[in-house]
């Protein structure tokens, strides 16, 4: 019988972990506006940094962190920093510690997730605010936030019902 | 306990969290969002975006690709019922649209010759350069659209962008092959408009709503509600007379307009190579010959120039500085 760390391969989830970034990156930037009923999206990147950084703390240590911020920050036109750091300070903050990490049930993952949200997005409208030297836009925040809200459970649940048929703390490990 | 703080563990299966890598990067975010600031942006700054931008456009391109493919799903699902009459319309249209066209050649004919009588030039249409939309964040700090042609394409900061329907905004970060177009409804947006039938002024703010402000209209200024609003040209950086909106009136008595470049999705753009006009100050004096007068005359002055310049050009001198001088 193959251990749990042999189920899959680290390459594997490290190409899932990079993939999966990207593609949040890239979707956050697009021109949604171009379909239909589709203005704001939600902030795909930090469900990405989130739930990886529960599975697969390895995956996501400050310096990727800043560095997905930072990508975000120049792909979507905002001043340098701004996400950097609201990604780096809410997911240090708040992310799972302990040796099983991320819990197997959905509803602390949520509020969890909900918490690094709001803390995320205060520390953006700050720092945004302080860089373009009056007040950011808050209603495009708060649109964002409900949308993650309201769309977050889907991945959480995906990557926990994986995590729960694996058996192992860790996806891919 | 000193290692323990300085490389905590956490019992994270090797993931190693070092306080002072991330106090490092804390500091990095505060300094970049410090110097990044877009009122003050530092031209290294400015450059490593434009870099990045570059390097990024071909993969956001990619990835608008699809979107493209299913633009205008919904009206055009919630318009499948309505075609056989739509189509109806726009035949009609298109007969009244033969008229405007006829009268379009005629009056660019009509345009033509004036410019040739004024000595001036305006752009072509067909100088435009055209460019897809790969990227769209409309986040809360800034709306902007990322464009695929750059500086290759003739594209420089301060241009003008138009769609099909109006003014979109202007190109204000310039890479190679890709440029950043800041929106009229972004927060550093300021545009000089003006009201079409009357004339009146007015600077177009953007405040990251739908429907930018009118500001400094004057306590009675000529604007109705409807009045179709142009850029006026007199920051010499937009061309004048670019359609921009109509005017609405708001409950508190201010003035806002409706884009007219909201009509559709901004998805493919013009952008306009108007070069701005130059201040008489910051104008590089083009080379002249050397003047056959004295070393002392030389660069002492306009008039003296006319003095020394042949009779025809003395009297085109004369003739400009009589029009200044009229009351």
């Amino acid at each position: 019988m193959r251990k749990p760390t042999e189920r899959s391969s680290p390459w594997l989830a490290a190409s899932g972990c990079i993939a999966s970034v990207l593609v949040a990156l890239i979707v956050q930037a697009s021109p949604t506006r171009l379909v239909d009923g589709l203005t704001i999206m939600p902030t795909w990147t930090l469900m990405a940094i989130f739930l990886w950084a529960g599975v697969r703390p390895q995956f996501m240590p400050p310096v990727a962190v800043f560095a997905i911020g930072l990508t975000q920050d120049l792909l979507t036109g905002a001043p340098m920093g701004v996400w950097a750091l609201s990604y780096l300070v809410a997911i240090s903050v708040f992310r799972f510690r302990g040796e099983d990490g991320m819990p197997r049930d959905l509803p602390p993952v949520l509020l969890r997730f909900g918490a690094t949200l709001l803390l995320a997005h205060g520390i953006a409208f700050a720092a945004g605010s302080f860089a373009l030297e009056q007040m950011a836009d808050l209603q495009p925040l708060i649109i964002e936030i409900i949308a993650s809200i309201l769309m977050f459970p889907l991945p959480a649940y995906l990557v926990l019902r994986r995590r729960r048929s694996r058996g192992s703390g860790f996806i891919g490990g | 306990m000193a290692s323990r703080r300085s490389t905590r563990q956490d019992a994270e299966h090797g993931v190693r969290f070092s306080r002072t890598l991330f106090i490092a990067l804390l500091v990095v975010s505060g300094a970049l969002i410090a110097f990044d600031r877009p009122a003050s942006r530092s031209a290294p700054f400015a450059g490593f975006r434009a870099t990045f931008t570059d390097v990024a456009a071909p993969l956001l391109d990619l990835a608008a690709q699809p979107l493209r493919g299913i633009k205008n799903i919904g009206p055009y699902w919630r318009r499948q019922g309505e075609l056989a009459e739509e189509n109806a319309r726009l035949r009609q249209q298109l007969i009244e649209a033969r008229y405007w066209e006829d009268l379009a050649y005629r009056q660019r004919d009509r345009i033509e010759v004036y410019e040739d009588a004024l000595d001036v030039e305006s752009a072509a249409i067909e100088d435009r350069i055209g460019a897809w939309t790969v990227a769209d964040p409309r986040g809360p700090f800034v709306r902007a659209r990322l464009i695929g042609r750059g500086s290759e394409a003739g594209i420089r900061d301060g241009y003008p962008v138009i769609n099909l329907y109006g003014l979109v905004g202007r190109v204000y970060e310039t890479g190679r092959r890709s440029a950043r177009v800041l929106l009229l409804t972004d927060l550093n947006s300021r545009v000089p408009v003006m009201a079409d039938r009357s004339n009146a002024r007015a600077i177009l703010v953007g405040d990251n709503s739908e429907f930018p402000r009118l500001d400094y209209v004057g306590r009675a200024p000529d604007i109705r509600p409807g009045d179709r609003i142009v850029s006026s040209g007199d920051d010499g950086i937009l061309p004048r007379g670019l359609p921009v909106g109509e005017a609405v009136a708001t409950r508190d008595g201010g003035w806002r307009v409706r884009l007219y470049s909201d009509q559709a999705p901004v998805d493919f753009v013009w952008v306009w190579p108007y070069e701005r006009v130059t201040p008489p100050d910051q104008e590089v004096e083009p080379e002249q010959p050397p003047t056959l007068g004295t070393g002392d005359d030389a660069g002492t002055g306009i008039d003296e120039d006319v003095d020394d310049a042949p009779a025809g050009a003395a009297d085109d001198t004369g003739g400009a500085s009589a029009t200044e001088e009229a009351p």
